[in-house]
């Protein structure tokens, strides 16, 4: 039947590993920079393990929002389940005398159900992924805060610091192993799960995934089920990590974990997932800010380079993807067509008024006041 | 042909709030034959198949299998009993190979230490077997997206799904050549003799009064919600039908 494909070029043979190859390369270009930068403390057991220990903490929730993404869902919640989460476990454990070894199982059950509201309110109540997430977490921070007010709940018992920051002496660290299990977990289920399979095919195409009889709506409740207790466990792993908690812990889980998942190469748009995309996403970020700590650059600096390597990394897999490269004549030949002169003309006016503006404001600056 | 049909709709009548989409409408297809149902835009040509399928509920009438009395409260109640469709949009999950394709919803698993998990490898050999023993089609890889496809192959998978099931007896084709190239179109009406031969009732609509022609047994013309002819494609030809779908003669 087919005769079109006999001799596959490299491009489309490779295409299976594209998702991978694109945060590999970056990975291989934050070692390369390192290793000619700051060799010496960068590639040190002690940073290396540094960097283990800060993405652990991300791979049980990129595992779950592979998931979530994929189906063409997205969730902006996790932080706030998190926090809240591990807020009610630690008064569970030192206000009311409750054993740890049960209070963590309830914080990650508890991130079950804020999950499984999530997911209620989306496919029930129709409320787009977007906004019902969204304002889910400005709920659940809001508990956290109502119920921890500004206290800091700390020193917990030996078994919460093992899971945060616990070692097996002369190998990883056991969240290491915790984060690495998740992640395997999370890639059987992909490939060999019922859930999985209708995963990408709900992302795919949900009419033809409702037309085969898959319950759609149920597969897309069981994924926020799994992203909220995911976050519930990076809580508790937070928590344990840290040895305290308070009510604004995690502020940064969404926008960390969505960027490592689609630098990853698991599309916005649904239906293409990849987990070892995800793994290496989570690693990327967490050698890229450990770099930025290694190199003493402000850590105020962290959340820019987070995002123009979400953007380029993404802008990277897309050029990639593209079949037709021909007849594009390369960066400047979009400026001589009549809507990229449009385009240009446009970006130039509005930077020409902002030259405009600062000069008039610094030829009638008078002396500076300073607001301290 | 036998005399008995294999599905036969009675007296069917659909309306949609207060417009009525099918009136009194009968229909008979036998085993191992092609039915075409050809009519204009609106003829209610889709809706009399979706209610054969389970998916729309008639408001009056009724329908036969083998003789039997048969009415359908879901489309998973037709594929039950053996009525199946490939729609124009094909419903393939594009980013998944073909084997998850055909077997999607309807998954192979098995037991690996007590857990139930998906038997991938078992799900492709037999996607192979299906495609090659029933519809003569080879793909040339297995494991690229569907969509790298072409729309014939992707055709002969959505076929290969609804054939999978052994109890099949009445295939429901709606616009299968309506977005294939002439080649493509040449090898699907090869693929609809092929499962006709199989002993198939298969139900075919189409605009393209030439495919009905080519492959097609006896054709069924709707027009305004009603059966206005049913002709031998042997004894017709495509002015006769065209009169019958614009209105200009009137035939039993």
């Amino acid at each position: 039947m087919s005769d079109a494909t006999t001799n596959r070029p490299m491009s489309e043979r490779l295409e299976p590993y594209l998702a991978i190859i694109g945060p590999l390369v970056m990975i291989l270009a934050v070692l390369l920079f390192m290793a000619v930068a700051e060799p010496a403390r960068y590639f040190r057991a002690t940073n290396l393990n540094l960097i283990l220990l800060d993405a652990a903490l991300y791979m049980p929730m990129a595992m779950a929002m592979t998931f979530v993404i994929t189906q063409r869902g997205i969730d902006l919640s996790i932080g706030s389940i998190a926090a809240l989460s591990s807020i009610l476990m630690a008064f569970l454990i030192k206000q009311y005398g409750f054993s740890v070894y049960i209070a963590v199982p309830i914080a990650i059950m508890l991130g079950a159900l804020m999950g499984l509201i999530n997911g209620l309110i989306i496919t029930r109540f129709n409320v787009p992924d977007l906004i019902g997430t969204l304002a889910m977490d400005l709920v659940y921070r809001g508990f956290a805060l109502v119920i921890a007010k500004g206290l800091v709940l700390a020193r917990f018992p030996d078994f919460l610091t093992e899971i945060g920051r616990g070692q097996i002496p002369s190998f990883i660290p056991i969240p290491v192993i915790i984060g690495i299990a998740t992640m395997i977990a999370g890639y059987v289920l992909l490939t060999r799960s019922y859930f999985g399979r209708y995963t990408i095919a709900i992302g795919s195409n949900p009419e033809a995934a409702e037309l085969t009889g898959i319950s759609v709506n149920r597969h897309k409740v069981h994924a926020y089920v799994l992203c909220g207790a995911c976050a519930a466990l990076a809580g508790v792993m937070l928590t344990g990590k840290l040895n305290a908690i308070q009510a604004t812990s995690a502020p940064y889980f969404n926008l960390h974990v969505i960027a490592a998942v689609v630098v990853g190469g698991t599309s916005l748009f649904g239906g293409r997932a990849s987990m070892l995309g995800s793994f290496a996403g989570v690693l990327l970020l967490s050698m890229m800010i450990n770099a930025l700590v290694t190199l003493r650059i402000e850590f105020f600096w962290q959340s820019v380079a987070s995002g123009v390597v979400i953007v380029s990394s993404v802008a990277l897999y897309t050029w990639m993807q593209k079949k037709d490269r021909d007849g594009a004549g390369g960066w400047l030949a979009a400026l001589t067509t009549p809507d990229g002169q449009k385009m240009f003309r446009f970006s130039a006016a509005l930077l020409g008024v902002l030259i405009a503006l600062l000069a008039v404001g610094a030829l009638l600056a008078g002396d500076p006041n300073p607001s301290g | 042909m036998a005399d008995m049909p294999l599905v036969q709709m009675r007296g069917i009548t659909k309306r949609f709030g207060g417009v009525t989409a099918l009136q009194d409408v009968d229909l008979e297809a036998h085993a191992g034959e092609v039915l075409a149902i050809v009519g204009d835009n609106g003829a209610g040509k889709s809706t009399l198949i979706k209610i054969l399928t389970g998916v729309y509920q008639p408001t009056e009438g009724e329908m036969f299998l083998d003789g039997e009395k048969i009415s359908f409260s879901s489309h998973a109640d037709a594929i039950e009993r053996g009525i199946d469709a490939v729609y124009q949009t094909l419903a393939l999950a594009d980013h998944l190979d073909p084997a998850a394709n055909m077997f999607l919803g309807n998954e192979l698993t098995k037991s690996v230490a007590g857990i139930t998990m998906l038997d991938n490898k078992r799900m492709r050999s037999e996607t192979e077997r299906v495609l090659m023993e029933r519809l003569g089609v080879k793909l040339k890889s297995l494991d690229a997206p569907t969509e790298s496809l072409s729309g014939g192959q992707r055709q002969a998978v959505a076929i290969a799904r609804a054939v999978y099931h052994e109890g099949l007896r009445v295939l429901v084709m709606d616009e299968p050549t309506a977005a294939l190239g002439p080649q493509e179109t040449a090898r699907t009406l090869k693929l609809i003799q092929t499962l006709k031969e199989q002993g198939l009732a298969v139900i075919l609509i189409s605009h393209s009064l030439d495919d009905v022609f080519e492959v097609s047994d006896r054709i069924h013309v709707q027009r305004r919600g009603q059966r206005v002819g049913v002709v031998k494609t042997s004894e017709s030809n495509t002015q006769e039908v065209l009169g019958l779908i614009v209105g200009a003669e009137e035939a039993a």
